[in-house]
């Protein structure tokens, strides 16, 4: 019987919902007539959908909205909006901010604290967006980007064989430009006595031309046409020259020989991906004697990059057909697989995540964590200012009342706590600005290069995007009370009776405890990372850095130096190398593997003979390097992780072994060294030999006995001066030297802290605002209790305990993700992981709970020793 | 009188007339799909029937509560005097305009 059938529920339950009290029995009445006459001419389904739509009409009309407007709860109501009452709005506010200063104080601070870590962000991610926003092409400025596929891994890099770019010139129609850079300009430039290191770009002359660097002296056309003919920064001039004028002067750089400065550059702007001091004409690598092979190679593309300048609205289609075909047609391979597509510049930062980047990179990633970590911290700092708003309701109650009496609408209520809640952002917002103010170069200082790749100077853009940022957060944080306010029925507020108290207190509850998880969860952070960096500092490396003094030789020669130091009595065995171990730089070079025809990267350093016995290296198989230095010349020493790498199982194996590099050098291998950290912890330990090269010499490593430190110092520095000239003697303790390295840790030690900081004043405030607004509403309970004999003590304790309660949940919570959170992710990153204590995790649970109790007794206690006469006197 | 009423407004009049004691929401949209020939939304058909009230040109009662609507009532619909007078000079003006029209607008053959 189709009689039977109902009109579809949820339309029904909708349009009942939408109507509330409206008078619209006749319009459903109606519905449901068409309903059951449909029925009758169509199918069950259409006549569905056909009282759906009905519903939707009604809804929608307007005679709903007039009844709706009738059935409202006075005769005053009125749905249209006066200007006139936002002035009443604000007035009221202001008001109620001033009387009530205690908790305007608390939301104010508890806010700016939250937001002054998005100002932060917001001034970060301007600037990052206006990233290669001054070349006047940006918009049609690609880069070629390169993913390889070998079995094992996939991987995107920046950079491009520089042998593509004249393909594309070649076979491609419609490329304004072509410029090929390479980025291993990083040389000792020498002026009459003056020696500048200095890094920069080899490139074509349509550099000029691509990007937007205009040049204070010298022809951008010819600038760097001809090879050996470089221009220079205006800063890294100065270094050079001084106030000399830098533009066709001479000056030699080591492995180029004699060049000429054609050029004088602007200063680079901060937000530049290209960085660099000099550049110099892309004939000067090709001509240059060191020049190998690889700078042509379609395999080597670690320092290469291929810019591109497109015409206006021009396609990108054919080109990126061309590069798949290319890497097709050079690169063929069955184990590695090369392919290569166009970036634009615009895409580049912030951008995905690449390897071998030219210059500063803000990948999505970083900037989402970041993201997340402001986000930890404003909502917490916005559900405060919720919580302490509906904790206080009562006190509103009456003047809501009254609104609703003489006619104010849901939204009426709504706009003026909203507005109330942006006046205190707007205030808020000053406060942070002060905040952000401060924190600014500190933290600029902790970004990785911050000071040259980052600009938060505030201009009136990013002003605007603070004002629209504040505008949010008052809606963010003011909606919850706003909805509550608004949908309190007059009889009710007048009454004073708030509603749902039950499951908002449980709300609250849940929020207490979320933040108070959050605040142990960054001071937990702070406390283990602090206790991993000093850990670290004790932590086997696998060599010995006790007493070991690091000389910088400075282009002396390293014969004369051991010569003239081995004299002095403090000194007891002293070896040279080209790096200082385990501060995270040592080169690379390319083995070429007889297996796979990929080649294998193994860092290298390059050390005398008497290196591996100073540094304690313990020699597994094989020997030593030998004191006739041409013998040692094709001599390697492996670690283990090389015969690793080369599947060979036993040490004595590899003794004799030959292995062929990347620039055509072959080497013998005579020793195997047990695995020791030559790099950064953090980094895996991978393979490395250790060869002779007495070029290569930078440091000497000395061996010091001695009892009084300085005068074995200041007796070197006279031994420095015989040969060493004018340059200082540096020198630095080997300990030292692996602390600096380490001190990475003192920036994350730094952002948790200040992270932890901010979380837990909010927490603070937040629960300080709690905790008042309960025992302002307890007094005279506490009054009463007092009179029929309660102590101070147990008041005291019956007002924290539910307090504490919360406090001691929240750090069940904390504890063991925090916990996980580091042994799982963080140290598994790490490699090299050192263990957790139940040390940290005591005393970080000994801090919040420390602050969280002072902040709960603080209050209770005072109110507890109130005198009960005074609050039971009046009224 | 105000304002001036529009096609559908003056239709939906014409209809509440027609229909006399029988004018509801149903039945006036059903009359007005019949005869015009043309669909109408209900939502639309009660946004006019408002807006006519609001200009005192209609006015409604509640009828008994009914059994096929399931057991709610109807809201029946009759014509003010300003609503009959607004049809009139409705009327009126048209007839005038026929009357002076210098084409002739009969179809005849």
């Amino acid at each position: 019987m189709k009689k039977l059938s109902h009109p579809p529920r949820l339309a029904v339950a909708l349009f009942d919902w939408y109507c509330g009290t409206a008078a619209a029995d006749d319009l459903r009445g109606d519905l449901d007539e068409l309903y059951y006459r449909d029925i009758n001419r169509m199918s069950v389904m259409r006549a569905k959908f056909r009282y759906w739509k009905h519903c939707m009409e009604l809804i929608t009309s307007y005679a709903l909205k007039k009844r709706k407007q009738k059935a409202a709860v006075s005769t005053f109501s009125s749905n249209s909006f006066h200007p006139a009452m936002l002035k009443n709005y604000f007035l009221i506010a202001t008001r109620n901010l001033a009387r009530h200063k205690f908790f305007t104080i608390i939301n104010v601070l508890g806010l700016a604290i939250g937001m002054s870590i998005c100002l932060l962000f917001i001034a970060m991610l301007s600037f990052i967006w206006q990233y290669d926003t001054f070349h006047s092409n940006n918009d049609n400025i690609y880069r070629v980007i390169s993913e390889t596929n070998s079995v094992n891994d996939n991987r995107e890099f920046a950079s491009a064989p520089s042998a593509l770019a004249d393909k594309l010139s070649e076979n491609i129609e419609g490329i304004t430009e072509v410029v090929r850079i390479n980025r291993s300009l990083n040389s000792v430039v020498k002026f009459e006595n003056t020696e500048v290191s200095l890094a920069g770009y080899f490139t074509d002359p349509s550099f000029l031309n691509v990007f937007t660097f205009p040049l204070l002296k010298g022809n951008s056309h010819t600038a760097l046409s001809k090879p050996n003919s470089i221009i220079i920064t205006e800063k890294a001039a100065k270094k050079l020259f001084g106030s000399e004028d830098p533009f066709g002067k001479m000056v030699t750089l080591d492995n180029l020989g004699e060049c000429v400065i054609t050029g004088v550059m602007h200063e680079l702007p901060k937000n530049s991906h290209l960085k660099f001091e000099i550049l110099a004409s892309y004939s000067t690598i090709l001509a240059a004697e060191q020049a190998t092979p690889s700078v042509k190679d379609w395999h080597e593309s670690r320092t290469s990059y291929v810019y591109m300048l497109l015409p206006d609205n021009a396609s990108t289609e054919n080109i990126e057909r061309y590069l798949q075909s290319v890497s097709q047609a050079y690169l063929r391979d069955e184990n590695f697989h090369i392919s290569f597509s166009l970036q634009a510049m615009n895409d580049i930062n912030p951008g995905p995540d690449l390897y071998n980047q030219i210059g500063p990179s803000w990948d999505y990633t970083s900037i989402s964590i970041f993201f997340v970590l402001t986000l930890l911290i404003l909502i917490p700092a916005c559900f405060n200012y919720a919580n302490i708003s509906i904790s206080r309701a009562l006190k509103r109650m009456k003047e809501i009342g009254l609104r609703k009496v003489m006619g104010g609408q849901k939204d009426q209520i709504f706009l003026q706590f909203i507005l109330e809640t942006v006046i205190i952002t707007f205030l808020a917002l000053g406060l942070s600005y002060y905040i952000f103010v401060i924190v600014r170069n500190e933290f600029v200082s902790m970004v990785v290069a911050g000071p040259e790749t980052l600009d938060l100077s505030i201009d009136f853009q990013t002003l605007l995007y603070f004002a629209v940022f504040a505008l949010l957060v008052g809606l963010l944080a003011g909606t919850i009370p706003a909805l509550y306010f608004s949908r309190l029925t007059p009889v009710q507020a007048l009454k004073s009776k708030p509603t749902g108290s039950s499951t908002r207190f449980s709300f609250r509850k849940v929020l207490t405890v979320f933040q108070f998880a959050l605040s142990l969860g960054f001071i937990m952070s702070v406390v283990i990372v602090y206790n991993q960096y000093r850990q670290t500092l004790n932590y086997d490396f696998g060599f010995q850095q006790a007493n070991i003094l690091d000389v910088d030789l400075q282009g002396t020669d390293p014969e004369i130096f051991r010569n003239e130091f081995s004299k002095l009595s403090s000194v007891q065995t002293l070896s040279m190398s080209s790096h200082v171990m385990g501060t995270g730089s040592v080169d690379a070079t390319w083995i070429v593997d007889r297996v796979k025809s990929d080649s294998v990267e193994v860092f290298q350093m390059f050390v005398d003979q008497h290196y591996l016995s100073n540094l304690g290296l313990h020699l597994l198989a094989g020997e030593n390097f030998t004191d006739n230095a041409a013998a040692n010349a094709n001599r390697v020493v492996v670690n283990e992780e090389f015969l690793h790498q080369f599947k060979i199982k036993n040490p004595h194996e590899a003794i004799g072994q030959t292995f062929s590099l990347a620039d055509n050098h072959d080497v013998i291998v005579t020793g195997v060294v047990r695995n020791f950290h030559y790099l950064h912890l953090r980094e895996p330990i991978k393979s490395f030999f250790f060869r002779y090269d007495k070029t290569q010499f930078h440091v000497a490593n000395i061996k010091v006995v001695s009892t009084d430190i300085f005068t074995t110092i200041s007796e070197m520095e006279s031994v420095w001066k015989i040969f060493g000239g004018e340059k200082k003697f540096e020198a630095k303790f080997f300990d030292d030297e692996i602390g600096e390295a380490y001190a990475f840790y003192f920036s994350m030690i730094k952002i948790c802290a200040f992270l932890g900081m901010l979380a837990i004043s909010i927490s603070c405030l937040g629960l300080l605002g709690m905790v008042v607004f309960t025992v302002e509403n307890r007094v005279k309970e506490i009054g009463i209790r007092k009179v029929m004999g309660a102590s101070t003590q147990t008041v005291t304790i019956l007002l924290s305990r539910d307090f504490a309660k919360l406090m001691v949940i929240a750090a069940m919570i904390a504890t063991p993700l925090t916990y996980l959170f580091f042994d799982k992710l963080y140290l598994q990153a790490q490699r090299y992981k050192l263990p957790i204590g139940v040390s940290e995790i005591a005393i970080s649970l000994f801090i919040m709970l420390a602050l969280g109790l002072a902040t709960i007794l603080s209050q209770t206690m005072k109110a507890a020793k109130a005198n009960p006469v005074d609050t039971l006197r009046s009224e | 009188m105000k304002g001036y009423i529009g096609e559908f407004e003056e239709l939906v009049l014409l209809t509440i007339a027609s229909l006399g004691d029988e004018a509801y929401g149903v039945s006036i949209k059903e009359d007005i799909e019949m005869r015009a020939n043309r669909t109408i939304s209900i939502g639309a058909l009660h946004s006019t029937i408002t807006r006519l009230e609001e200009k005192r040109l209609l006015k409604s009662r509640l009828g008994e509560p009914t059994q096929e609507r399931g057991g709610r009532s109807k809201r029946f619909f009759e014509l003010t005097h300003e609503g009959k007078a607004a049809l009139h000079e409705m009327k009126n003006l048209r007839d005038e305009l026929w009357k002076i029209s210098k084409t002739t607008l009969s179809l005849g053959k």
